[in-house]
Formats: C-alpha cells, structure tokens, sequence
C-alpha cells in the first residue's frame, strides 16, 4: 500500500502519486461509460476521463486521561476558652427569669462586645468576638436587674468590658456607675476577674456600697477604712473580690501598696483598678496620681463626667494611670482626641437620653444693690491699686484674693447685708414652695449656705456641706427627699457636686459660679438626671458688668474646649484659665508675661 | 490547649462562602448559658473544576460535609449534644458523627407554609408543583411522587445533605437530615432543658464574625 494503481487503460495520464498515508486500501472500479446518443459521431468513438483518489480510513487506538480526585486534608485552627465560672445561686441551665422585684433584660437586642485596638492576639480578640450579645449574658437568672438598662448603657458595659485602659466620660446622670459594676459583674462570672479595687472620693464610697448592693448584690465587698493595722489588714485581705479604697487614704497606705511580701518577690496586685471621679488625678505631679500609679493590676478604668476640666494636660493626667507616655502635654486638642478614639467613650443626654425631660436655662442676669454697688466699686479699686503697686511682684494669689473678695460682694453686701442674688432666690423659691416642688441651691461658700439658711427658713432648708459631718449626710439628703415641707437644699459645691442622686428636685439655683464649667455641670446634674419625671429649670445667677460676667465667659470658652477634644471641632481661639487671663480680668499685664485679654 | 470540657455543650458548624478565597468552615462549641468554649475554623477550601464538574450537585454536600465538617468536629474536644447548622448541605456530616445535627431555619414569614431550608435548590430536579416536605414527609427519603412534585435524588450521600420537614422546639424551627429522621426525636429531648430566650440562629452570626476577624488577622 502506499502508492495508488492507475485507473483504466491510459495509465500514463491518470497515475497520481499521493503522499504516503498511514493505510490505504485499493479499490476495483470499472467503467461502464454510455454517452449519450447526439449523433455526433467522433464523439462516441472517444473514451470518457475519470480520475481516482484512494481515501486513507484511519482507525486510532483512543487516548485516555485519568483526572485524580484528590482529598487533600483541611489545615483548620483551635481556640480553646477557659470555662465560666458559676457563682453561688446561679444556675446556668436555668431559664432567664427576673428576681423578685427584678427586670429581666430583654434577649432581642444585640449589643456585642468588640475587641479594642489594642488587643493584638487573635485568640484574645476572639475571645471577645465569641461572646454572646450582652442581652443574652444579662438573660441568665443571677443577673436580674432593678431597671431595665438603656440600650446605650449596654453599649458603655460593653466597651469596658474587653478593655484594659478605658475612660468611661458619659456626662453626668447617664449612670456610669451602672455599666462599670455591670462590667466588673460580667468580667468576674467569666472568670476574667477576681480582685478589683475601686477607688473614690471618700464621701461617695457609701454611695458606691449602695450601688454594688443594688446592681450586684451577689459580689461581696470590702470597704478599706480603720486604723491602720486594719486597713493593712484589709489591703491584704484575700476572697473579697472587691474593695473600695477613697483617694485620701492612699497616701497614707502608699507603703503597704509597695511592699513585697515575706518572701520579697509578689506586692498587692489587682485585676482591676478603677477610678471614680479620676480627674483627682489630673495633675501629674500630685501625690494622688503617683499613689494610684504605683499599685499593681492588670486593668486601668477610669469614670469621670470631666476628662477635661481646665485644659488638655487633665487628660494626659488621667492617661498617665491608664497607659503611661500615651499622651503628650503637647499634643493638639485635636491629634489628642484622635488619639484616644478607642480608649474614651463619651455620650451626653442630648445624645442618648432623647426620651429623658429637658434641662431648661433660665439665667437671671442681675444688677447689684446700691449698697453691694459701692462695696464693690470700693473694693475693686483698693484691690486693682494694690496690685499695681504690688507691680512685678504681683502674684496669681493676689488676684484670686480680689476675685473672692469682689464674688462675695456679688453675693452678700458685707455690710448692710443686702442681695440682689437673694432677692431674686426668694421670688422664685416662693414659686417652687407653692407648686410643692423642691430646689437645691449650690454656692461656693458655706458662710454663704449659712447665711442663706438663715433668710430662706420659711422654706425649710436643709444644709449639705464640709462642716456636715460625713455620718450625717445620707440623712439630710433622706430627710430632703422625704420630708414635704423641706423645699430647699443648700449644697456647697465641694461637698454635693458629685455622687448625690437628687433627681426629685426639679429646679436648681447657682448662687454663685465655680471656676471651670465642669463642676457646674456636675452640680445640674445631681437633680438631672435618669429618673426625672419632669424638666428641671436650672438659674445661673449673674451679676452684670462685674466680676461675675468676665468669668462667665471663661467658662463658656472652657465648655468650647472639652467639645473640641471629644467631637473633633476647632476651637475658635485657644481657650482655658491663664496666668495672662487671671491678671486680664483686672485689665493688668501680668509679671513676665503677655499681656492678658480683658473681657 | 487548656480549658475543660462541658458536661453540656452545643454545636455550632456553618460554611461561609468567600467569593474571593473560597469556603471557610466555622465549628463554635457554647455552654449553655451561651458562652464560647471551642472555637475551630478551616483554611479556605476551593473545589477545582474537575471537583466542580465530577461532583455535580453532589459538591456541596461533600465539601461542606464530609470535607469540612468532618475536618471541623474531629478537632473538637468537647462533644456536644447536639450539632446545630444554618447550612443544609452540612447536614451530609451526620454520616460521620454519632450527634444528632439540626439544620436551623430562618422564621418563618407570617401565613408562610412550612418549608425546608434555604439550600434547596441544589440537588433537586425541577417538577411541577407541591414542595418537597410534603413529598418528603416520613422516613422516607427514596420515594419520588411519579408525577409532580419535585424529584430528588435519593441515594444515600445525597440523602444526609438533605433536610426533611420543619419541626419547632421553643422558638427555635429546625429541620434533620431526610435519612436521619430519628434525630428530631433525640434533638427535642436534648435541647429540652434550654432556656427559652436561646436563640440557636444567633451563634452563627458570631462565627461569620469570628472567621472575618481570624481572616483579618491572617493577612
């Protein structure tokens, strides 16, 4: 095969030679051809021409393809998490139901903790990932609750919760009390805690015994107090998950916070320590600060209404605690805020409370008495020529002298006695009485309280101030709350301004204006605050073209200054109580510096 | 790795599908109050074409199944009492684990009928009408309606990665496995002393978390 034969009897012109084909097979033709008869006779004696090709017919073996399945093994990752603890009279297989008197939480919700920035390890932040919904955790039978929390309280609990160094900033009356108990309760049944201490101005610490009682009756506490053997006692005192030490006493318990035990290795550490009202702590050099900074512990909160209350460095204060060398004194409020994003929550009632009454502002700008009149020009312009003559050696002491001095004419004349203040406090106290309301009255002076216990008697005032005895106090504030005939409490503002639940008052009075607004705002909202049923009508008493004014407007700078930090907009000039604006309100040029703005 | 095991323990296994990397497989182990005591997760898994091609609709069932879910429940170190999925076709993992695994099914819709899960167009072959519960109803997984009615394949590794009618247990509405029937009987007792308020839908919304986060954290 490979070469084709020649068809028909003229081979020489039909052989055809094809390339060589695989195989081919021969194939008989014979031709039979049968032209058609036209009558042309030539024709028919020709023979026809037919040409040939051989066709190669193939037949392959087939080819096949094995496609192997694979199972290849699933590289696959574990996380094992220690298991919860189980609290005396829990019982996990229990369906959530409240306690007596209890709310249950309501499960739907879905507030889920996150893990922080600052959690790098994957197992850490699954940990938390992991967690069920705060709803859900709260919906176990031992963890029923008086009231039912807002939702943004949840929120505040589970931003703690994961955290080590944590800021909790809610304005005062959100109930910052609340979430932190409700997160040390979830972080102890998860194990994740054992040892807490709480440290607090001493006034509130009986407030803090009260509210663990009431948010987490099932933690036993200890409160650090006594004589020294006993407190050293205390400190060393194991199986009482949480103690409650005040500020005051730290320092001089400092040495026993340092010491090492018997064997010279461990010292008294904490899982936790958290600070209440921690802008105590704001300067940095203070023996406060240092005390807090040398205890032990594995995790920093801090709670306060007024992260900043003069200017950014109380921030960095506070940080030192939380996470020392975080935050730099030259920091812009701006970069600042940005840093500590995800160490600070901060909420306003604006924000969160839309349900809750207002807080309506019915300032009384007043003028002063012909008497207070002349006191005041009298005393302004003794005291403005004695610091000039004072000249380079005029010191920020002597100008706080005449601003207290011109203040408390504003107040009081000190001679005849006449108010302005006084007059305008009677008028709407009289209001107040009628209506069966009750009003607290905050001044910065307890002679002031005195003196106006004394004018306002027929309206049953009670008095709320540092020469109060400590033991003496929940009784006034029961007594206010209680008695209907007791419209008035005079609080000052360095006894009262924190801590106190007055939220049956629904009018306030500031007799007189503290330095930074902070403190005010802490004072409004003792009354308020969550559980108010009506708005509260707050008087600021101001006294035109005085001392009173020009401070006014410091105050509203330093409230520009705080919304800075916290909201990341820019103050409109730099802001907070200078040398240069202290010696400014008197129109001086203050001692080796420049000169200050005069209002 | 530390931690002890739970005398009560629930599983929660699902497939997340990556359009990017692939099939992730999450298997989170609760306690009964619902906090986390394991926690596994798989690498990406991608199925190639012949896999695509040879597997046909018996693909999902397989890799979720077999491949992942198996993988998953082996390393785990507490036994669970039930298995819970969100998943149909991880159902097929009941062939290889004595615990009885429930597919959790979505509310249902007010006036809706009961139907089974969201998986079900795999593996089906198109009929006229009548849903497959109705079909499907019983113990048993191999009889077709002649006319009608969807028509499944009905051999017994398709079987597992099918579920069979809706029953309920609190608020929970669950399917089993078409030829694990026997499993609703032994889920409704173990499940019987959860609390009401447990959602068994939730922990799955955790695990695509969980996942997303230990994803993140791989890159």
């Amino acid at each position: 095969m490979g070469q084709a034969q020649p068809i028909g009897s003229h081979a020489g012109e039909f052989s055809w030679h094809p390339p060589a084909a695989p195989r081919t097979r021969e194939l008989e033709v014979s031709l039979d051809p049968r032209p058609f008869v036209t009558g042309w006779n030539r024709a028919l004696g020709r023979l026809g021409e037919v040409a040939a090709r051989p066709i190669a017919v193939g037949f392959s073996t087939p080819r096949t393809i094995s496609i192997p399945i694979r199972r290849a093994p699933i590289a696959t990752r574990s996380f094992v998490f220690p298991e919860p603890i189980a609290w005396a009279g829990e019982s996990p297989a229990a369906p959530a139901k409240a306690g007596p008197g209890g709310a249950k939480v309501k499960v739907s919700g879905a507030t889920r903790i996150k893990p922080p920035g600052d959690v790098i390890k994957l197992e850490d932040r699954l940990r938390y990932v992991l967690q069920p919904s705060l709803e859900t955790l709260l919906a176990t039978r031992s963890l029923s609750f008086p009231v039912r929390p807002f939702p943004y309280q949840l929120e505040g609990i589970a931003f703690l919760y994961p955290r080590h160094a944590a800021i909790l900033a809610d304005e005062m009356g959100l109930g910052k009390t609340m979430q932190a108990i409700t997160a040390i309760r979830l972080l102890m049944h998860s194990g994740e805690l054992q040892s807490v201490l709480l440290i607090c101005p001493k006034p509130l610490v009986v407030n803090w015994q009260r509210e663990f009682g009431l948010w987490a009756p099932e933690i036993p506490l200890a409160v650090i107090e006594g004589d020294q053997p006993r407190r050293r006692w205390l400190w060393q005192l194991s199986g009482v998950p949480v103690k409650i030490a005040n500020y005051e006493l730290l320092h001089r318990d400092r040495d026993v916070l340092e010491a090492r035990d018997a064997a010279g290795g461990a010292r008294i550490r904490f899982d936790l320590v958290m600070l209440d009202e921690s802008q105590r702590i704001k300067n940095r050099g203070g023996a406060t600060s240092q005390a807090v900074r040398v205890i032990e512990r594995g995790r920093s909160w801090a709670l306060t209404g007024t992260p900043v209350e003069n200017s950014p460095e109380d921030l960095v204060g506070i940080f030192e605690f939380l996470a020392p060398g975080f935050l730099s004194p030259d920091m812009k409020p701006r970069r600042m805020g940005r840093t500590v994003s995800d160490y600070v929550l901060r909420r306003t009632k604006d924000q969160v409370l839309s349900e809750l009454p207002p807080k309506l502002f019915r300032d009384a700008e007043l003028e002063l008495t012909p008497e207070q009149q002349e006191s005041y020009r009298l005393a302004r312009e003794q005291g403005v020529f004695r610091l000039t003559g004072l000249g380079p050696s005029a010191t920020i002491q002597h100008v706080f002298e005449l601003v207290l001095r011109l203040k408390q004419i504003c107040n009081f004349d000190p001679l005849t006695g006449a108010s302005s203040k006084l007059e305008r406090l009677e008028a709407d106290l009289e209001e107040v009485a009628t209506s069966g309301r009750k009003a607290i009255v905050f001044s910065q002076w307890v002679q002031t309280i005195e003196r106006l216990a004394g004018w306002l008697r027929r309206f049953g005032p009670l008095e709320y101030h540092g020469r109060v005895p400590p033991g003496r106090r929940e009784a006034v504030i029961r007594r206010f709350r209680e008695d209907p005939s007791r419209h008035v409490l005079l609080i000052s503002y360095g006894a009262g301004g924190v801590g106190l639940n007055l939220q049956f008052a629904n009018y306030v009075f500031l007799f007189d204006r503290w330095w930074n607004p902070a403190v005010e705002d802490q004072a409004i909202n003792r009354a308020h605050r969550i559980g108010i049923s009506a708005p509260v009508i707050v008087s600021r008493f101001l006294i035109l073209d005085t001392i009173e004014e020009r401070i006014e407007r410091i105050l509203e700078e330093k409230r520009e200054l705080v919304e800075t930090i916290f909201s990341g907009t820019q103050p409109h000039r730099k802001l907070g109580l200078t040398q240069e604006e202290l010696f400014g309100l008197f129109d001086l040029k203050c001692p080796g510096g420049p000169m200050g703005v005069a209002a | 790795m530390a931690g002890a095991k739970c005398n009560y323990a629930l599983g929660f296994l699902t497939i997340i599908e990556n359009p990017e990397h692939g099939l992730f497989g999450g298997y989170l182990i609760l306690n009964r109050a619902g906090r986390p005591l394991e926690f596994h997760c798989t690498a990406p898994v991608k199925p190639n074409r012949a896999q695509q091609i040879l597997y046909g609709p018996t693909l999902e069932p397989f890799l979720f199944g077999e491949q992942i879910g198996q993988s998953l429940l082996d390393k785990a170190r507490s036994e669970p009492v039930v298995v819970c999925t969100d998943r149909e076709p991880v159902l097929a993992v009941r062939e290889f684990t004595k615990v009885p695994v429930a597919l959790v099914l979505p509310p249902e819709e007010p006036g809706a009928e009961t139907t089974p899960g969201h998986d079900a167009s795999a593996n089906e072959a198109p009929a006229d009408n009548a849903p497959a519960s109705d079909a499907l109803a019983g113990n048993s997984p191999a009889v077709a309606p002649p006319a009608g009615g969807r028509v499944y394949r009905c051999d017994p590794a398709h079987g597992y990665g099918r579920c069979g009618p809706a029953f309920r247990i609190g608020p929970n509405r669950l399917a089993v496995s078409l030829l694990a029937a026997d499993d609703r009987q032994a889920i409704a007792e173990r499940l019987a002393t959860l609390g009401d308020w447990f959602d068994l839908a939730e922990p799955f919304q955790r695990i695509r978390e969980a996942i997303e986060e230990a994803r993140r954290g791989g890159q």
